[in-house]
């Protein structure tokens, strides 16, 4: 294949090639168009806008043929096009290179994870096991879902994040409290073992229901100690704190979705009550002193 | 560790036996269930007589002649958690007709159902708006400068603060389980209480939840409220009156209506939080209930196994009020059992019915010879029945 073969074959022939091509087309347009020859224009006598435009385009694209025409600049847009895979292999490398930087990241944070397990001894299931997932989330999780959001949605983005956030805190204080309230039931089971063979040394009794009876009584001696203590109104507070903060996300989610619809929100409701209410207690007070 | 040895034997045997029973009791479940159940609860007739926003006024049709009706009229205030319904389960067990029957010219207050509008009214809405309203109309439509109160659990403590507002337009003032003292940790309400981050949760909710509430009351004693209740239910599943009684029961305990945000707030943080009602300290309607100012006759109920209000939160009351006629009652019973059990049932409405005819004569016999001066005497007698009683008329 001879040189002048390879130049025919090379982006360099088919730029020149549509480059000729395109200037013809928009060459015979221009020319055929009726703005063109300057007489075209508006009843009032002035020229027709759209016209206007359209001339300036064409110019526009007449300058940049010629100027593309023009041997050392079609050149250098040639270099250009020739390094494009170049620059693209870069772009794709350094995402690749990012993208393996956080998945060591995520490596070694889940390492973190096991050690927290083992420091609570996971195998046990307690309420240490919920401690362990609330400082695991708090620590490593909750942190991606008040990243910093950016563009015009940044705002409807941070609110679905803090949704998200106290959904999943709810779910971890709901759990730890239904775990809290399980225990006195188990312990119940144990206590009643042991009041058995204490039992076992005189009469045990014949009829279940006294079983059921001596039972119930147990239970409800554990609710009552578990009820008095710090950790169980601590665990009440988080949980009805979380199930608060987890509201208020939500209605600000809802918000947002219903500004869209013909609909009020709550926030709307909410300032209307409240002129009416301040203006019914304002008459109530008049029609009094009336 | 050595397995205790249960007479594994004779328990089958029981429960072979029970199980028998347990059938008879199931094939006769369907015929209960789903046969006629009549469950009506608040069935005494009563017409409504004021409205004002949600709030309606009861006025109960006498059931004895009116010449033997008292003339003073007594308005009853419920709580704003659950409903008033709770005074007229069922008939014949029924503080209502109780009062009726011993000649008791009865008005009720019915809050209604708050919904989201209603979140912003406080307590000086409902003491100093509705409340006083009310009084007004009665006093208005039968005549009088002053009518009886009567106040039930929170209810009770609006009756306080309008006692000790408006002294001039109450005669006598009955308080039944009502929380004035919340410096105790006796109740688990109590205790929780503390604790409670009101604004975050008015904020949240607006309105107070009934069904929240619902829950936590609930949860003061799971192993009653939530297992053997319902045990007790299986076990008299065939029994026709049984199970009306305690579907009646539970109507009235899962219709709770929510408690409006802003009284639910000051509520928990001037009364709950800062205790300031039974120090004269707490503010409603930018005035200071001083309990001093309470002087009329006041009678003061509540029971020995309250847990939501227990005797500690009821008992200061009587003395830190300004009356010389004050009277403590103990009841051998919860919160609920005083307007409910059959025990309670025969002692309590003929107790208030009673003592309020007391004060009715002492009136009218007042008119006629001006009275000795009182000297102070405290009187502690222990009621023939069960209930324990301080008298106080100092």
């Amino acid at each position: 294949m001879n040189e002048q073969q390879q130049k025919n074959k090379g982006p360099e022939s088919l730029l020149e090639a549509w480059m000729k091509s395109s200037t013809e087309f928009w060459g015979s347009m221009a020319s055929k168009w009726p703005g063109a020859s300057g007489t075209a224009s508006s009843k009032r006598g002035d020229p027709v806008r759209v016209q206007e435009s359209m001339d300036s385009a064409l110019r526009m694209w007449q300058a940049l043929s010629s100027s593309l025409s023009d041997e050392g600049t079609r050149d250098s847009l040639l270099r250009g096009i020739n390094s494009f895979p170049e620059i693209l292999t870069k772009m794709i490398q350094t995402g690749w290179d990012r993208y393996f930087q956080m998945q060591q990241q995520w490596m070694e944070k889940t390492g973190k994870i096991e050690k927290r397990a083992e420091a609570y001894k996971f195998e046990d299931v307690d309420q240490d096991a919920f401690k362990a997932w609330n400082e695991i989330y708090e620590e490593e999780f909750r942190k991606f879902f008040y990243a910093p959001q950016l563009g015009l949605m940044r705002v409807y983005q941070e609110r679905a994040g803090r949704f998200t956030d106290k959904s999943n805190l709810f779910q971890g204080a709901i759990a730890e409290f239904m775990h809290l309230l399980y225990l006195p039931m188990e312990k119940s089971f144990n206590a009643m073992q042991e009041k058995l063979e204490d039992l076992a040394k005189e009469e045990l009794p014949e009829n279940p229901k006294d079983y059921y009876q001596m039972w119930l009584k147990i239970l409800e001696g554990h609710y009552m100690t578990l009820f008095k203590s710090q950790e169980y109104t601590q665990a009440l507070g988080k949980t009805l704190g979380s199930m608060e903060e987890f509201t208020m996300a939500r209605q600000e989610l809802l918000q947002d979705a219903l500004q869209s619809l013909p609909v009020a929100t709550d926030k709307d409701m909410d300032e209307l009550y409240k002129e009416l209410y301040e203006l019914k207690k304002r008459i109530k007070q008049l029609e009094k002193k009336a | 560790m050595a397995q205790p040895k249960i007479p594994i034997d004779l328990i089958l045997s029981k429960m072979a036996e029970d199980a028998g029973k347990a059938q008879a009791r199931a094939e006769k479940a369907p015929d209960v269930l789903l046969g006629p159940l009549d469950t009506q609860i608040a069935a005494t007739p009563y017409d409504v007589v004021y409205e004002e926003d949600r709030v309606k006024l009861k006025h109960y049709r006498p059931v004895i002649p009116t010449e033997a009706v008292l003339k003073t009229p007594l308005l009853v205030v419920y709580a704003l958690i659950n409903r008033e319904t709770m005074l007229d389960l069922q008939p014949g067990r029924s503080v209502v007709q109780n009062l009726l029957k011993d000649g008791i010219d009865l008005y009720m207050v019915d809050w209604g159902y708050p919904t989201r509008k209603d979140r912003y009214l406080s307590i000086d809405d409902h003491v100093n708006g509705y409340m006083d309203n009310i009084v007004d109309f009665i006093r208005k439509e039968h005549n009088l400068p002053k009518i009886n109160l009567m106040g039930i659990c929170m209810g009770g403590t609006f009756c306080v603060i309008y006692s000790a507002l408006h002294p001039e337009k109450i005669k006598n003032l009955t308080t039944t389980v009502t929380p004035t003292n919340f410096d105790t940790d006796q109740g688990l309400l109590h205790i929780w209480m503390k604790d409670v981050d009101v604004d975050r949760m008015v904020d949240a909710f607006g309105n107070m939840p009934g069904d929240m509430m619902n829950l936590g009351f609930l949860l003061l004693n799971p192993a009653r409220l939530m297992i053997d209740k319902y045990v007790g239910f299986a076990e008299n599943i065939g029994n026709k009156d049984f199970v009306e009684n305690f579907v009646r029961m539970e109507k009235w305990i899962f219709d709770s209506p929510d408690v409006p945000g802003e009284t639910f707030r000051q509520f928990v943080k001037d009364c709950y939080h800062k205790n300031l009602l039974i120090q004269s300290k707490m503010v409603v309607g930018g005035k200071r209930v001083d309990l001093k100012k309470i002087t009329m006759p006041l009678l003061n109920f509540y029971g020995k196994y309250d847990h939501l209000v227990p005797p500690a939160a009821c008992e200061v009351l009587t003395s830190k009020v300004g009356s010389k006629d004050t009277e403590d009652i103990c009841l051998d019973t919860g919160h609920i059992g005083i307007y409910v059990s059959s025990r309670c049932q025969r002692e309590f409405g003929p107790r208030i019915a009673g003592w309020l005819k007391e004060r009715e004569e002492e009136k009218k016999e007042s008119r006629v010879k001006k009275p000795p001066a009182r000297k102070a005497i405290k009187k502690k007698t222990n009621a023939k029945t069960k209930a324990s009683s301080k008298k106080s008329k100092k």
